[in-house]
């Protein structure tokens, strides 16, 4: 599994190498994105673009995150595929985070 | 322990077998590769052998990559001889599954130090199983315990109650229930608990006790001073409560979907709350279609001061709800493909005609059709009730 962290314009911008997001590689996923905040990123945008299927436990570690943050600080997610729109859809996901549909447009706000 | 002597010098043999019998080993031996094959598939009881590298017919590396390839339902302790001293030899050794070696001629406190060092591990590994045994056991009567907490389908005040489930892994997270509230109410719900095994279960148990009849008073009833001293709940209400209540921490996101309703067993009015559940599907007889009931809600444990919201519908006689976990839409066929929500729909579309037990048996025909097999990735789960009054 490889994920990857680059700085641009303010944002810690995550993205990862792998096209399911599922209980294989999520608690990997956390400990790095937990690094990432405990490190002091605060501004944080996850690149979902790789990502074709995003089972519960992958979406358990996207909430996790949020809550680490506990409110100080912005996490956004930016262009979920289909499938997982729908389970964004599905599980109301835009009451939590702000939802992109590009990384542009996370970064413009 | 039992030992096997692989080498074709037979005074060599002799004498590593003599020194090994002094140790109290009980020792077998072999001539080459293929003698020695035969004589471990003879006794299951060896789990050592000491092969020598050069022999006629099948060498030390052949006779190893052989048991390593095999299904002998053990694992054998490796140790190789060899006269030879340079690296590249013992990167094959170990490359073909040796575990030790020896260099020739054989020093006999050496070779009793490698021996014990094997003896260790063949040690540990057979601890390993044992606890392995003991835990598995523990799932097992664990999943006993999960399949009595599972509702009988029955039926209550004029409605028909069945189900078809089914744990991922002797565990599941998905849990379902139905009970009278009152002489006309009778509430209902189907759960998923993120991720599958102990934690899930043991979540999907607790669960299971709040929202059942009795113990449930104060998250499914509310009191009231006057007649009749209770009030049901509004199913966004429970959510709301169970919310608050089971706020997951970030290194353990225990969270649940959950799709949780009442239904009037009288009037066949339904109202429905979801929280990050697949809608409920309402099977309208009259029409023959098929509706989906509400949709979204973020799932409960994730963030504090959630709202949800309700639906309410009115059956008629002889209409079904169908209330399932992504298990079921989520199974994946030989390629990948998922069985879908359409594909669902259309299943029960045909569904019409079937009496409730048929239904069940068709659609888990159909997703066991699809997977190939009656193993799932994820629990499956699904609830169906009919208003029959």
């Amino acid at each position: 599994m490889a994920f990857e962290a680059k700085s641009e314009a303010g944002y810690t911008i995550v993205s990862m190498d792998e096209t399911r997001l599922d209980a294989s590689i999520s608690e990997p996923f956390r400990l790095y994105l937990f690094d990432q905040i405990d490190s002091g990123c605060d501004q944080v945008i996850i690149d979902l673009a790789s990502v074709r299927f995003m089972d519960s436990s992958g979406l358990g570690v996207l909430v996790s995150a949020l809550k680490k943050m506990a409110g100080q600080g912005a996490l956004k997610l930016a262009a979920p595929q289909p499938a997982v729109e729908d389970l964004f859809n599905l599980t109301s996901m835009d009451k939590l985070f702000t939802i992109t549909p590009t990384v542009a447009k996370a970064i413009e706000g | 322990m039992d030992i096997l002597i692989v080498e074709d010098a037979r005074d060599q043999r002799l004498m590593l077998a003599v020194v090994l019998k002094k140790q109290g080993h009980q020792v077998f031996q072999a001539a080459d590769g293929h003698e020695a094959l035969d004589v471990l598939a003879q006794h299951p009881s060896i789990r050592i052998v000491i092969s020598d590298w050069m022999m006629p017919n099948m060498d030390g590396i052949a006779l190893c990559e052989s048991i390593r390839q095999s299904n002998i339902g053990r694992y054998v302790y490796f140790i190789l001889l060899t006269g030879k001293s340079d690296r590249q030899a013992m990167v094959d050794g170990i490359n073909s599954g040796a575990d030790d070696f020896v260099n020739k001629p054989v020093d006999f406190a050496e070779l009793n130090a490698r021996l014990n060092a094997g003896i260790r591990i063949i040690e540990l590994k057979a601890d390993l199983e044992n606890k392995i045994q003991t835990i598995e056991k523990d799932l097992e009567s664990a999943a006993e315990t999960q399949a009595r907490l599972l509702s009988e389908p029955a039926r209550i005040q004029q409605v028909d109650f069945n189900w078809y489930f089914k744990p991922s892994r002797i565990l599941g997270g998905d849990m379902f229930g139905y009970h009278a509230l009152d002489e006309q109410t009778l509430g209902f719900y189907q759960l998923d608990v993120a991720g599958h095994g102990i934690p899930s279960a043991l979540f999907s148990f607790t669960l299971n006790n709040l929202l059942r009849e009795g113990s449930s008073a104060s998250l499914l009833k509310a009191a009231l001073s006057g007649p009749p001293f209770y009030r049901i709940k509004e199913p966004d209400e429970v959510l709301v409560s169970l919310n608050d209540q089971f706020q997951a921490r970030p290194e353990a996101m225990l969270y649940f979907t959950i799709a949780y309703g009442i239904i009037n067993s009288r009037t066949g009015s339904v109202t429905l709350s979801q929280a990050g559940h697949p809608p409920p599907l309402w099977l309208d007889g009259r029409s023959r279609t098929i509706r989906k009931i509400g949709g979204g809600g973020v799932p409960l444990g994730m963030m504090p001061d959630m709202t949800y919201s309700n639906v309410t519908f009115d059956l008629q006689p002889g209409d079904r709800l169908f209330l399932y976990s992504d298990g079921v839409t989520e199974c994946e066929n030989s390629e990948g493909e998922m069985f879908g929500e359409a594909r669902l729909e259309s299943l029960l579309a045909e569904t019409f005609d079937h009496g409730v037990a048929d239904m069940i048996k068709k659609v888990e025909q159909s997703i066991i059709g699809w997977t190939g097999a009656d193993v799932f990735i994820d629990d499956v789960t699904y609830l169906v009730l009919e208003w029959q009054p």
